[in-house]
């Protein structure tokens, strides 16, 4: 779960972490109010979005604008704020709709000679927590590493354990510091590990972190991510959890606990377990279909939430077929599946072609449910056949829909199936 | 011979009594896995599924000599039910549970770097050797005994390869789910030295998917084997747009890692077949193993 740099920059200032002075606003007119209750300008503007990149950003409806902005008068703090409040910031690290900015956080500007790259994260390959560290701190990280790797410090900072005094030295000293630096950077990585440690994170990132002449340090920016697996030993963090979802599919996908991204093609893809769905939207591509979502649902036994998955799908103008590449294993069985396709069809009459390949547990019940429905569905016996038949459909649509005979026997139908007095 | 579970492999369940275990365990059993007993504390002494069911690991060790363990225990408590079967010196730990703190796995993880066990998952569908027995989630029928050797990171894609497997023939050695948590035990390259050693597998598909530094590791690795097996492989997600990134630190961590064309080029370099479709896995793999004899 990702936090913003505001709540971020609470926990550390919490951990004895330095931080700028800041305020949150909602309005512009809290923004101009908290400029002035920060003191002295000048400030900076920044749009709280779950995403880096806000200065490399632009604003959908002012491209002029970008996520992160120096004002020297408190007109200036209320004018990035009406431009930011509301708008869609899109930066090289959101989806490409881009975030809504609710918030902006104001903060007092801090110059400083110095600026760091800084990271804690957990390397799956050694199974360590690891500190990434450059001398060459932001925007342009990425690159510099791409160019010369040497300008990345790697440490492993072990697996929950005290960090080494020898790792903070070793830090320091490719990092170039002098003494003082040195020392106060040490205590920063301690403090930032056990809150790592303590909080159930997945991810810290300070860029740029700043070092002044007297080598004290301070955190320009802040990035967070909580593990999700550990919310719910970690209310506090739990509680911060906003969606920043831009569609109203998204939102609804992440609140039924599904794995949704939007594409651009015309095609519903429907899919349970994230290797198996991103298979289907492979296999469609790699035929010549246009997927226009990647879809994966959670093993579930409850049909009421198949069906929101379905509403879903079918709530999208723009999909024009569906296909539902579903293999039952564990407790996701395929005739829940089916069940929860006919009771969104009485929701929302389904009136596009549907593809389905239903494989392993309960996948002759499924079929045989589905065949009684009169649901036009076309069953099909593997993924080849199912992609085969979706980029027919597509290069040649045809009109389709349930006849009112059908409908009476998809009432039947589902009258028999225990998955409805579950739902 | 096969990899990791044969026939006189001993297992005992963690969590039997829960319905995940239940369900699983009632169907491997009922396909011939050898469970020999189970854990629950608090129901030591009683019986469930027909074993007998005991408090910890240790006990359910000392009197049915169990040498393997599947985890069906729920994630706040998972991490030590994995250590308690590291501490009574379970050879094998399958760990099916999802949604495990990853710092869990990381304490898990340095405890196992002093034992000998060997930890497959977590947030594994599990082991199925066809005609021994399935150790986890693997869904009973769509396993033929045979040649092939899979060996993947998603659940739901296994079963794709297994299904394709089995209908054109081919079979399956054994299919290992080594997990998709980005800390797990078993590695894919680990995995792969295993069916490189055994002789009933003839050739291996490997499925990946974007994230991670799994694959180009299996891949470097098989680079510099000297003996040879066909490999097939499959990257998921090539297709899917990459979604909301935090940061530059998971970029540049392992740089020029992570996607699929990084993946695929690793793979092919070090001689796998690789497929642009899942469709193709199946068929590829058939034909590789037809040239060989």
């Amino acid at each position: 779960m990702h936090i913003f740099e505001y709540q971020a920059k609470e926990l550390m200032r919490e951990s004895g972490i330095p931080v700028p002075r800041g305020l949150l606003a909602t309005t512009e007119s809290r923004a101009v109010e908290a400029a002035g209750e920060l003191g002295e300008g000048p400030w900076v503007v920044k749009a709280q979005v779950h995403a880096g990149g806000r200065a490399q950003g632009y604003f959908l409806n002012d491209r002029h604008v970008c996520g992160v902005v120096f004002a020297k008068t408190a007109l200036e703090v209320g004018s990035a704020a009406r431009s930011m409040l509301g708008s869609v910031l899109v930066t090289p690290q959101t989806a490409a709709q881009g975030e809504q900015v609710h918030s902006v956080y104001i903060e007092s500007a801090v110059k400083t000679p110095v600026q760091l790259f800084l990271a804690m994260l957990v390397d799956g390959e050694s199974g360590q927590i690891a500190c990434l560290a450059s001398a060459r701190g932001g925007e342009e990280i990425e690159t510099a590493v791409r160019e010369d790797p040497h300008l990345l410090i790697k440490t492993s900072l072990g697996s929950g354990e005290p960090v080494l005094a020898q790792s903070l030295d070793f830090m320091g000293s490719q990092l170039g510091l002098n003494d003082e630096a040195k020392a106060a950077l040490g205590q920063l990585i301690n403090r930032l590990h056990a809150l790592f440690i303590e909080k159930d994170l997945s991810l810290i990132e300070i860029n740029p972190l700043g070092v002044r002449e007297n080598g004290s340090v301070i955190a320009l920016d802040a990035r967070i991510t909580a593990d999700d697996n550990a919310l719910y030993r970690q209310s506090r963090l739990a509680a911060l959890g906003v969606r920043s979802e831009i569609g109203s599919v998204e939102r609804i996908a992440a609140q039924n606990g599904f794995n949704f991204v939007r594409l651009d093609g015309d095609v519903g893809t429907f899919s349970s377990g994230a290797g198996l769905a991103m298979a289907t939207v492979d296999a469609l591509t790699h035929i010549g279909a246009r997927p226009a979502n990647f879809l994966d649902i959670p093993p579930v036994l409850e049909v009421s939430r198949v069906k929101q998955a379905f509403l879903l799908l079918l709530s999208d103008e723009r999909v024009r077929c569906l296909f539902v590449n579903v293999f039952g294993a564990g407790i996701m069985r395929c005739d829940t599946i089916a069940d929860g396709l006919l009771l969104a069809h009485l929701e929302k009459p389904i009136t596009i072609p549907v593809v389905m390949r239903l494989a392993g547990t309960n996948a002759e019940l499924a079929a045989s449910r589905l065949e009684r429905s009169g649901l036009p569905v076309e069953l099909v016996p593997d993924l080849a056949a199912g992609a085969s038949r979706i980029a027919e459909l597509q290069s040649n649509p045809v009109e389709s829909g349930a006849t009112s005979g059908g409908w009476r026997r998809l009432l039947k139908s589902l009258a028999g199936s225990k998955g409805v007095g579950a739902s | 011979m096969s990899i990791l579970i044969d026939s006189s492999t001993r297992i005992i369940c963690q969590g039997i009594t829960g319905k995940q275990g239940t369900f699983h365990c009632e169907r491997a059993m009922a396909a011939g896995t050898n469970i020999v007993g189970g854990v629950r504390n608090g129901k030591g002494g009683t019986r469930h599924l027909g074993v007998p069911v005991f408090n910890s690991v240790a006990d359910a060790v000392g009197a049915t000599q169990a040498n393997a363990t599947v985890i069906f225990v729920p994630p706040a408590n998972a991490a030590d039910a994995i250590l308690e079967a590291v501490d009574a010196e379970v050879g094998l730990i399958v760990c099916v549970t999802e949604r495990i703190p990853v710092l869990d796995i990381v304490r898990v993880k340095a405890r196992l770097e002093s034992s000998s066990s060997i930890l497959v998952g977590p947030n594994s569908p599990g082991i199925a050797v066809p005609g021994v027995g399935t150790l986890g989630i693997m869904p009973q029928g769509i396993f033929k005994p045979g040649c092939v050797g899979i060996v993947s990171r998603a659940s739901t894609l296994t079963y794709e390869a297994v299904n394709q497997t089995t209908r054109n023939g081919l079979g399956q050695s054994a299919c290992v789910g080594v997990g998709a948590d980005p800390v797990v035990g078993l590695s894919q390259s680990e995995c792969l030295q295993q069916f490189l050693q055994d002789d009933e597998t003839k050739g291996i598909i490997l499925l990946g998917e974007v994230g991670g530094v799994s694959e180009e590791r299996a891949a470097d690795w098989l680079r510099d084997q000297v003996v040879k097996k066909p490999v097939v492989a499959y990257i998921a997600g090539q297709t899917v747009p990459e979604g909301r990134r935090m940061g530059h630190a998971g970029t540049i961590i392992h740089y020029g890692t992570g996607t699929a064309e990084s993946k695929i080029r690793a793979l092919k370099n070090a001689g796998v077949s690789v497929v642009s479709s899942p469709v193709d896995l199946g068929n590829t793999m058939a034909d590789l193993l037809k040239h060989l004899v």
